[in-house]
């Protein structure tokens, strides 16, 4: 290619993989004077792992991800807020409530009856996800290492597992909540939105080495893809936007599932929700350490300092003319 | 010492598999999918996975083991040796250990499936370049056989006027061949 940097970013199958697929679709990484490979992988470790060892130059990644690298990946920008949800097997949603109500009573009888404990599912230890779940099982009345089972599943393989009966529950990003519920197996008991409004989900993730080495190519990446996550955001864009998911090759899911969560769930760009925010992140320290992920007496405050980067998210925005909310 | 690899392509798992059975005494199974039933009964000291396959993360989440789930594994990372875990994920392979398992002993596994990982990498390589140079040997003779009926040429005439093709053009021969092929149908009206 002529002059272009070359970059390899990876992505998993997932809405919020969106300003990625939108910048690499429509050609914004060209436009910044960038040759794009988009890989799909097929687990958070491996992107996690390619993308520490510079194997991928950055990456879709669970926000909590990035800081549980303790500094070897930056996230310099969010890739989206919400869109996560938690999803229950159509035998469990009748006596279950929203925010669990009823669910300790099943556990109980469960119990009492010896018929096993119950499944829930989650994406990734250090995931979001994980910690809604387990914040909301607890504010449910259930200890979630001892009351239930807590598995860890990929997000395109949850439906297939609810389907066979594998799970009872599980907290996974858009599309794959509205496919379950699609095709009957399951209903959606609440969103992330609802949880936790404007929380943190997936970012950008990208090696330290890449900002040291090549802080013109990162400011170019981060451009192109601000420049996906607000296309992205623009009701005008909806149907295309579907169009681009629904491929085989990005999602694969059907369109009408992939519509549900961008409808007035999950938010890409508006309201500044591409800065990767201080308070996020704290916000996921503070959940790890509860969890026993991170050690207490870890400095908080440094280790988001280190990874959360929204210096190198201003430093890009600004030159491209995007403003920041 | 029991090791299980997983690996969707079954064929490079069996490669592994077989190239561990001669590192030390080793009791080696192989499989495409992860199940936790097979993982607790074979109780595997070494995890060995390809980076492609899907259940990577349900083994990460085992270093978190709590009740009920099976025997806590952690992923090799050996500070002694920076570059393997490096070399491992460019390779496209993960091991998870049983923790307390001699490092030398991890390696020498992790060596084998990174070799058998290239290999494979290899020979598919191959495979796909003999399909190629076998097509590439019938559009060569199909073109040829054009030559001999339109040029009155024999078959040495034709050969060597397609090599002189592609020496002028700077093109393999298959392509000359090819681009000779169409045009002949296209002049026939083939493509209108």
């Amino acid at each position: 290619m002529s002059g272009l940097s070359e970059l390899r970013l990876g992505f998993i199958p997932l809405t919020d993989c969106a300003p990625l697929a939108v910048a690499a679709t429509l050609g914004f990484f060209e436009d910044e004077g960038l040759a794009v490979e988009l890989v799909r992988e097929a687990s958070w470790a491996t992107i996690r792992d390619k993308v520490a060892v510079g194997a991928l130059d950055g990456a879709h990644m669970l926000a909590p991800m990035a800081l549980a690298a303790g500094g070897a990946i930056l996230a310099p920008l969010a890739l989206n807020r919400n869109g996560a949800a938690i999803t229950v097997s159509t035998a469990l949603a009748g006596t279950i409530g929203p925010k669990g109500e009823g669910l300790a009573e099943v556990v109980a009888a469960r119990r009492a009856s010896g018929r096993g404990t119950l499944t829930f599912a989650v994406v990734f230890p250090e995931s979001m996800h994980n910690y809604l779940l387990r914040d909301w099982l607890a504010a449910a009345g259930i200890d979630p290492d001892r009351d239930v089972r807590l598995v860890v599943i990929p997000p395109p393989r949850m439906v297939e597992r609810m389907r066979a009966g594998e799970v009872d529950g599980f907290c996974v990003g858009a599309p794959w909540n509205a496919v379950a519920e699609a095709e009957g197996l399951g209903r959606i008991l609440i969103t992330a939105s609802q949880l936790l409004p404007g929380g943190p989900d997936k970012v950008l993730g990208v090696p330290a080495t890449l900002a040291e080495q090549r802080p013109d190519d990162l400011r170019a990446c981060l451009r192109a893809v601000i420049r996906g996550a607000a296309w992205a955001d623009d009701p005008i864009n909806r149907e295309d936007l579907i169009a681009i998911l629904a491929r085989p090759d990005v999602v694969g899911a059907a369109p009408a599932a992939i519509a549900r969560a961008l409808a007035n769930e999950i938010v890409f760009h508006r309201d500044g929700a591409s800065l990767p925010r201080r308070e996020d992140g704290l916000w996921m320290a503070s959940r790890m350490v509860r969890w026993g992920q991170l050690r207490a007496g870890v400095d908080l405050d440094a280790l988001v300092d280190r990874v959360y980067r929204s210096d190198l998210y201003r430093d890009a925005a600004e030159i491209s003319g995007h403003l920041l909310a | 010492m029991r090791v299980l690899v997983i690996d969707p392509d079954h064929a490079r798992a069996a490669l592994v598999a077989a190239g561990l059975q001669g590192v030390e005494p080793a009791e080696v199974r192989h499989t495409t999918l992860y199940d936790e039933a097979e993982v607790l009964a074979f109780a595997p000291d070494v995890v060995v996975i390809a980076a492609e396959s899907p259940d990577r993360d349900t083994l990460e989440s085992l270093r978190e083991a709590t009740e009920g789930a099976p025997r806590p594994v952690v992923m090799f990372v050996d500070r002694s040796e920076p570059g393997l875990a490096e070399q491992a994920v460019r390779a496209g392979v993960a091991a998870y250990v049983v923790d307390g398992l001699a490092p030398g002993r991890v390696r020498s596994i992790l060596d084998v499936a990174m070799s058998r990982f290239a290999l494979t990498q290899q020979l598919r390589g191959d495979l796909a370049k003999a399909k190629a140079d076998l097509e590439s040997r019938k559009v060569v003779d199909r073109a040829k056989g054009l030559l001999m009926k339109e040029r009155g040429l024999d078959e040495d005439g034709a050969y060597r006027l397609l090599r002189k093709l592609a020496m002028d053009r700077g093109k393999p021969i298959g392509v000359v061949a090819a681009d000779l092929l169409a045009f002949a149908g296209v002049l026939r009206g083939d493509a209108s």
